[in-house]
C-alpha cells in the first residue's frame, strides 16, 4: 500500500481468538438452585423483612425506614438521554436468597457446591488462591480475595484472615452493620448521602448485601480485593452497598465483576459505592460491567442503574475509577470525586461500549474543593447497531480550589449510521488560577485502518475488534492485568454483529 | 556593565536553595561564558537577571550600568538594556511578529525618553536588519514563533536582539536543539552584533557553540556557585573531559 | 417554578405589551401567542437557564439602564453603508438612509403593505427552532415586536445594510424582529451595532437559500448598564454560506442565542463570539447559546467563542451540534475558550454533541486559565510594560474569533473597538 496505515497497538491475536471461539453471552446460563424470596413490591413490610433477614440492629433498619418514606415522594430523575420503559417497582422481588444459605456458613468449606461451582463458571473460583484465571499462582504472584454477592446475599469471602493479619476488614455488609457497627454508623451515607437521588434512596431502604472494606492507617492492603456480582433469580432487583474506606495513608486496589443470565424480562440493578478516602490513602476502583445487555431486539437485560462517589476527605487523598461497560441493557452511572483535600487526586477512566439498542448515560463529576486539586478524565464510548452512547460528565472549580487543574478527553467511535453518540459536559469554573482544558472527538471507524488489517487477512469483525481496541487503549492500561485482559476480549465480544 | 555580587536565590514555592554565592563581573565588549552540568543553577541566574517569577534573591546584588536590577519590572531592565535570549523562545498566536517587535522597540525608546519610531522608519530599521541575518520577509509577516521551527525560533531571538540593541545579551542554551548549519547561522548573527559597547554572557552546556562564538572569560558553574574561571581553553578541559573531575575537585557530588 | 406561576408571570409580561393590531404579521402573532402560552416563561431552575436567570427578561418592567455619553466616533462609521436607525426601538427616518437600493428591497414591519414577501414567513423559522429547545423569549417577540427591518436580497447590493441601534432614554424596552431573505446566489452584509435600548429583545430570521451567501458584523454597543436577549434563527440551504460574528463589550446582562438550521448539502455555517467583560463597574454577565442542527450531507458548522472577563465577570457558553440520521461527512467544530483576569471572575460551559450519523467528524474543546505567564514575561523581557502586553496577549487570545471576519476593513473596526476596551479597562 502506498500510505502507512497506522493500526494502534495493543490487542493481540489472542483476543480475536477469544472473540472466534465465544458465543455472543458466555455468561448468559442460569444456576437452578431453590431459592426463598420475599413477597413481590415493596413496602415498610419489606424492608423490616429485609433487616430482620440480615438481624439488624434497630438504628440499622430506623436508616432503612427513613430512606424508604423518602424515596416514596420521589420521582426517577429524567435528565438522562435515556428511553426508559416505566418501571413497575412492585413487580420486582427485593429479597432473594439460596435455601442454602439460610443458616450462614462460617466458612467456604460449608457453602453449598452448587453456589461454589457457579462461580468456578464464571471464572472466579471462590478457594483462596491466586489470579482471576484460577490458575495456582508461583510463590509471590500477586493475590485477590473475592466477596462473591449472589442475587441478595454474600455467598463468602476468601482470603479473610490472611488479611485480618494486616488489619484489614474486608467481609460482606450484612456482618460488617453486625461486627463493625461503629465504622458503618460512621460511613455509611456520609458520601452519598440517602437523599441523593431516586436510585440512591432506594438502595439506602433495600440494600440487602454488599461488600465492606476497611484499611487502617498505613497499611498497604496486601492483595487486591473484588467484589462479584451475580443475579440469577428471575424479576429480582438486586440492590447492593458497598463501602471502602482508606484510612490516612492506606492503599487498595479493588475490583468489580457482574454478569446475570439472559432472560427476556429486564431486572433492575440500584448499587451504591461509597468510597472514604482520607489523607496520603489512595483507593483505585475498576469495573468490568457485564451484565446482559438484552437481545438484539432490546429484549431483557439489566437496567444498571448505580451511584458511585468517592471523597477524597483528606490533603493528598487519591482516587482512580475505571471502568468497563459493555452490559446492561440500560446504564445510568456516573462515579464521581469529591476532592475536598489539598493536593488530592481524582481520575476517571471510561469505556462505554453500545451495541444492538442498548442505551449507555455514563460519565463522571470532579468536584474540586481543595487547593492545588487535579482531575483527569478520559472516555472512550462506542457506539454500534442502534445504540445510544451517551457522556456526561462535570468538572466544577470552586471558587477556593486555587491552583487546580482538569483535563478531559472525551472520544466517540460510531460503527452504522443508526447508532448515536452523544457528549454533554458540564464545566465550571470559579477562579482564574486553575486550569480547565476539554477535548471530545466523534468520528467513525477508520476505512483506512480496516482496509489495512483486511489485506492483512482479518475479517471485517475482526478487524472492527481491532481497531476499537487500539481507540480504547488508554484505558485499557489503567486496568489491573487480568482485567485488561477480560477487558480486551469483551470489547470485541460486545461489538458482534455491528457490521456488516 | 554588569556586576553581580554573592548573589544567593531561592525557589519561590519551596525552600530550596538554587544559586549560593555567585560572584560575576563583565566589562563592557566581553563575551563571558557559563558552562556547567544540569541542574547547576546556569539557566536560573538568566532568569532572576531578567526578573522572571518564582525566584527570591536572599542575598547579593546585580547592577548593569548603575542600575539595580533587581529593584526593576522585567520591562525596565530591558529598557535598561538587558535581553535575554530564551532556550525556549514563546508563541504568540494572533500577534504578527512585525507589531511585536515594533511594540518592543517602541515601548523601550519611550522608556528611555526617545521618541518613538513611526511605522515608515521602525519598516526600514527591521528590513535592513532581517536581511544582514539573513531572515526572509515571510517569517515577519508569521504570528511571533508560531509554526517556527527550532532554528528559526532562535533567529528571531537574534533579529530582536538586533533591533532592540540591547548593553547586555543573555543567551541561555541558544545552541540546544540545533543541528550545526543552524548554529551557525545564530552565531553569525551574535557575531556581527558584537562590538565595544555590547557584552554578552553565552549559557550553554556544550563547548561546540563556543567554536563558533568565542568567548573571553569561561566560567564553570556547578551547584549554584562559579569553581572556576579562566579562559577560552577552560572550555576545552571540559569538552575533553567532561564535568566529573571538577566536580570531584571541588567536592560536588555528580547529579544524575 | 410551578406551571401556575409560569402562566401568571407569562400573562403579567404580556399586560405590559401593546401586541400590534392587523397587518400582514396579524396571524403569525396569533399562532405564536397559543404557544407561548402553552409553554410559559422560563424560570430559574429551567436547565436550559441553569446559568443565565432569565428573571430580568421576563419582568413586566425593564430595570433602569442609563446611556452612555458617545466618546468616540460610532463603529463603522467610516465605512459606505446603508443605514437604518432604531433609536430606543422606534425608526428614525432622518437618520436613516433612503431604504432603495439595487439588488435589495427593504421594507420595515411597523409599515409593511399587507402583500409582502414575509407575510408566510415571519416567525416561521422562530416557530420551527423551538424544537427540540423552548425558546419562550423569542416566541415573545415574535408576538410583539413593534418594529424591524423585512430584507429581501435578490443580487448582490453595492453596499452593507447597517441597522444601527442608539439607546437614549433609561426605560427603553424595545422588542425588534428582522426578517431577512437571501434569495439563491444573492449575497449580503449586515451590520448591526449599538444597544438597542435598556432592556432589548431582538430577533432575526434569516433564510439564506441555495448559494446564497449572508454576513453579519455585530457589535453591541459600550453602555454598562442594558439588559439584551437576542435570536438569531437561521435556515441554510444547499452551498450557502452564513458567517456571523459577535462582538460584546460591557451591557450587565446579555444572551445571545443562535438557532441555525444547515438543510441543504455542502451548506457552510461560521458562529463567532468575543465578548469582553469589566464587572468592576457594574456586574457583566454573557450568555452565548448556540444550537446547530446538520440535516443535510456535507455540512459544515463552526462555533468559536472567546470570553475575557475581569472584576468578577461570568461568561457562559452553551453550545451543541446536532447531527440528523443521514446527515453524512457532516463537519462539526466548536471551540470555547476563556481568558480570566482576575480570581473572582467564572466560565460556565456546557459543549453539547449530539450525533445520530456515523460517518462524521465532529469535536469540540474548551479551555478556561489565566494569562499565560511565560508569554507575559517573554513579552516584558523585550520591553513591553504589564499591561501593554497583557493587551497584546488578549488580542492574539481573540484572534481565532476575529479571523471568521472575511472583510478586512471590518475586521479592522472590530480590532480598534477591542484595542479601545483594552485601553479603557487597565488595572
Amino acid at each position: 500500500m502506498e500510505q502507512q496505515i497506522e493500526v494502534r497497538e495493543g490487542v493481540d491475536r489472542e483476543t480475536i481468538e477469544t472473540v472466534q471461539n465465544m458465543g455472543s453471552y458466555k455468561y448468559g446460563w442460569e444456576t437452578e438452585i431453590e431459592m426463598d424470596y420475599a413477597p413481590k413490591g415493596l413496602s415498610e413490610d419489606i424492608v423490616r423483612l429485609i433487616s430482620a433477614k440480615n438481624d439488624e440492629p434497630e438504628w440499622m433498619l430506623d436508616w432503612r425506614l427513613k430512606a424508604y418514606r423518602r424515596w416514596i415522594t420521589m420521582t426517577p430523575p429524567t435528565w438522562a438521554l435515556l428511553d426508559i420503559p416505566k418501571i413497575d417497582f412492585q413487580d420486582i422481588y427485593y429479597y432473594a436468597r439460596p435455601k442454602s444459605m439460610e443458616t450462614r456458613p462460617t466458612s467456604l468449606d460449608e457453602v453449598d457446591p452448587k453456589l461454589l461451582a457457579t462461580y468456578e463458571k464464571l471464572g472466579i473460583p471462590l478457594k483462596e488462591q491466586a489470579l482471576l484465571a484460577g490458575v495456582t499462582a508461583p510463590e509471590g504472584e500477586r493475590q485477590v480475595a473475592v466477596d462473591a454477592v449472589f442475587d441478595s446475599v454474600s455467598v463468602g469471602t476468601t482470603f479473610r484472615e490472611k488479611l485480618a493479619e494486616a488489619g484489614v476488614i474486608f467481609c460482606s455488609i450484612s456482618e460488617a452493620i453486625r461486627e463493625h457497627p461503629e465504622l458503618v454508623k460512621k460511613y455509611l451515607g456520609s458520601v452519598v448521602p440517602q437523599s441523593d437521588n431516586f436510585y440512591a434512596t432506594l438502595n439506602s431502604a433495600v440494600f440487602s448485601d454488599g461488600s465492606f472494606v476497611y484499611i487502617p492507617p498505613g497499611v498497604k492492603c496486601p492483595m487486591e480485593l473484588s467484589t462479584y456480582f451475580r443475579i440469577n433469580a428471575e424479576n429480582t432487583g438486586q440492590f447492593e452497598r458497598t463501602l471502602i474506606i482508606a484510612d490516612k495513608g492506606a492503599y487498595v486496589s479493588y475490583l468489580e465483576g457482574c454478569t446475570a443470565p439472559k432472560r427476556d424480562t429486564a431486572q433492575l440493578h440500584a448499587a451504591v459505592v461509597e468510597i472514604v478516602i482520607e489523607e496520603d490513602s489512595e483507593v483505585k476502583y475498576s469495573t468490568v460491567q457485564n451484565w446482559f445487555p438484552g437481545d438484539e431486539d432490546g429484549k431483557g437485560g439489566i437496567y444498571n442503574f448505580v451511584t458511585k462517589r468517592a471523597d477524597c476527605r483528606g490533603d493528598r487523598a487519591k482516587v482512580m475509577w475505571t471502568q468497563v461497560e459493555t452490559g446492561s441493557a440500560i446504564t445510568w452511572k456516573y462515579p464521581s470525586c469529591l476532592l475536598r483535600g489539598n493536593d488530592s487526586q481524582g481520575e476517571f477512566y471510561s469505556i462505554a461500549i453500545a451495541n444492538n439498542m442498548q442505551q449507555a448515560d455514563t460519565g463522571t463529576k470532579m468536584v474540586h474543593l481543595g487547593k492545588n486539586t487535579r482531575s483527569r478524565i478520559v472516555s472512550k464510548g462506542i457506539s454500534a447497531g442502534r445504540a445510544q452512547n451517551t457522556y456526561r460528565g462535570l468538572v466544577s472549580i470552586h471558587p477556593k480550589a486555587t491552583d487546580s487543574r482538569n483535563y478531559t478527553q472525551c472520544d466517540s467511535l460510531l460503527i452504522g449510521d443508526k447508532c448515536g453518540a452523544h457528549t454533554v459536559p458540564y464545566i465550571e469554573v470559579k477562579n482564574n488560577s486553575s486550569r480547565v482544558e476539554h477535548e471530545a472527538t466523534t468520528s467513525k471507524v477508520d476505512d483506512d485502518q480496516l482496509f489495512y488489517c483486511r489485506t492483512r487477512g482479518m475479517d471485517e469483525e475482526e478487524a472492527v475488534a481491532l481497531v476499537v481496541n487500539g481507540f480504547c487503549r488508554e484505558v485499557l492500561q489503567a486496568l489491573p492485568m487480568e482485567f485488561a485482559m477480560e477487558a480486551q476480549s469483551l470489547v470485541a465480544i460486545s461489538l458482534e454483529g455491528s457490521v456488516g | 556593565m554588569l556586576e553581580i555580587k554573592n548573589m544567593h536565590v531561592k525557589l519561590e514555592e519551596e525552600d530550596k536553595a538554587i544559586l549560593k554565592g555567585v560572584d560575576l563581573t563583565i566589562g563592557s565588549g566581553e563575551v563571558h561564558a557559563i558552562m556547567g552540568p544540569n541542574g547547576s543553577g546556569k539557566s536560573t541566574l538568566s532568569y532572576v537577571l531578567s526578573g522572571r517569577d518564582g525566584y527570591e534573591v536572599t542575598e547579593g546584588s546585580a547592577v548593569l550600568d548603575g542600575h539595580d536590577l533587581l529593584d526593576m519590572e522585567p520591562e525596565e531592565r530591558a529598557a535598561a538594556g538587558l535581553f535575554l535570549a530564551f532556550q525556549y523562545p514563546v508563541e504568540i498566536p494572533g500577534v504578527g511578529n512585525m507589531t511585536f517587535l515594533r511594540t518592543a522597540l517602541n515601548a523601550q525608546r519611550k522608556a528611555r525618553g526617545q521618541e518613538e519610531l513611526s511605522a515608515g522608519d521602525f519598516l526600514k530599521v527591521v528590513r535592513a536588519k532581517a536581511k544582514a541575518l539573513k531572515i526572509d520577509a515571510d517569517m515577519l509577516k508569521r504570528p511571533v514563533n508560531v509554526g517556527f521551527s527550532g532554528g528559526e525560533k532562535k533567529r528571531n531571538e537574534i533579529l530582536q536582539m538586533a533591533i532592540l540593541e540591547p548593553r547586555m545579551c543573555i543567551l541561555d542554551e541558544t545552541d540546544s536543539g540545533l543541528d550545526v548549519d543552524a548554529m551557525r547561522l545564530v552565531s553569525d548573527g551574535v557575531n556581527a552584533l558584537r562590538d565595544a559597547n555590547r557584552s554578552f554572557l553565552v549559557i550553554t552546556h556544550y563547548q561546540r557553540l563556543l567554536d563558533h562564538i568565542k568567548p573571553d572569560v569561561v566560567h564553570i558553574m556547578a551547584d549554584g556557585r562559579i569553581l572556576e574561571s579562566g579562559g577560552p581553553e577552560l572550555a576545552l578541559v571540559v569538552e575533553k573531559n567532561g564535568y566529573a573531575d571538577l566536580l570531584k575537585k571541588h567536592g560536588i557530588a555528580e547529579v544524575a | 417554578m410551578t406551571i401556575v406561576e409560569k402562566a401568571s408571570a407569562l400573562d403579567a409580561r404580556l399586560g405590559t405589551l401593546l401586541v400590534p393590531a392587523g397587518g400582514f404579521a396579524a396571524r403569525a402573532r396569533r399562532d405564536a401567542l397559543e404557544r407561548l402560552t402553552a409553554m410559559g416563561l422560563p424560570g430559574r431552575r429551567d436547565e436550559y437557564w441553569r446559568w443565565t436567570n432569565p428573571t430580568d427578561f421576563a419582568a413586566t418592567e425593564p430595570k433602569p439602564a442609563k446611556a452612555l455619553a458617545e466618546d468616540e466616533a460610532p463603529i463603522f462609521g467610516t465605512l459606505d453603508r446603508l443605514k437604518i436607525v432604531f433609536v430606543d426601538g422606534v425608526f428614525d427616518a432622518a437618520a436613516s438612509d433612503d431604504l432603495a437600493l439595487e439588488g435589495i428591497e427593504i421594507a420595515r414591519l411597523a409599515d409593511a403593505p399587507d402583500v409582502n414577501w414575509a407575510s408566510g414567513f415571519y416567525g416561521t423559522l422562530e416557530a420551527a427552532g423551538q424544537v427540540p429547545v423552548k425558546r419562550p423569549f423569542a416566541t415573545l417577540n415574535t408576538v410583539a415586536a413593534t418594529d424591524g427591518v423585512l430584507i429581501r436580497v435578490t443580487g448582490k447590493p453595492s453596499k452593507p445594510v447597517n441597522v444601527i441601534y442608539i439607546h437614549k432614554s433609561d426605560r427603553s424596552d424595545p422588542i425588534l424582529h428582522h426578517c431577512i431573505r437571501l434569495e439563491p446566489g444573492a449575497e449580503l452584509t449586515l451590520l448591526e451595532n449599538g444597544p438597542a435600548g435598556a432592556r432589548f429583545n431582538g430577533v432575526m430570521e434569516v433564510d439564506v437559500a441555495d448559494g446564497a451567501r449572508f454576513h453579519h458584523v455585530r457589535a453591541q454597543g459600550r453602555d454598562h448598564d442594558p439588559r439584551a436577549i437576542t435570536h438569531i434563527f437561521a435556515r441554510i440551504g444547499a452551498e450557502a454560506l452564513f458567517k456571523s460574528f459577535t462582538l460584546t463589550v460591557n451591557g450587565v446582562l446579555t444572551r445571545n442565542e443562535c438557532v441555525l438550521s444547515l438543510i441543504g448539502d455542502d451548506a457552510v455555517a461560521h458562529v463567532a463570539g468575543a465578548a469582553l467583560g469589566d464587572g468592576a463597574k457594574d456586574a457583566f454577565h454573557h450568555d452565548d447559546t448556540v444550537f446547530i442542527t446538520h440535516d443535510a450531507l456535507r455540512g459544515e458548522s463552526r462555533q468559536v467563542f472567546k470570553k475575557v472577563l475581569k472584576h468578577g465577570a461570568q461568561g457562559i457558553f452553551q453550545g451543541k451540534i446536532l447531527v440528523k440520521p443521514g446527515a453524512q461527512k457532516t463537519d462539526g467544530y466548536q471551540i470555547s475558550q476563556s481568558l480570566l483576569m482576575d480570581d473572582d471572575c467564572q466560565f460556565l460551559g456546557k459543549p453539547e454533541l449530539e450525533i445520530y450519523a456515523d460517518d462524521v467528524k465532529c469535536s469540540h474543546g474548551s479551555t478556561t486559565g489565566a494569562i499565560d505567564e511565560t508569554a507575559l514575561f517573554y513579552l516584558r523581557s523585550r520591553g513591553v510594560p504589564v499591561e501593554e502586553a497583557r493587551a497584546l496577549l488578549v488580542l492574539s487570545f481573540l484572534a481565532d474569533a476575529i479571523e471568521e471576519i472575511e472583510d478586512e476593513g471590518l475586521k479592522d473596526e472590530i480590532v480598534s473597538r477591542l484595542e479601545s476596551w483594552l485601553a479603557r479597562h487597565r488595572d
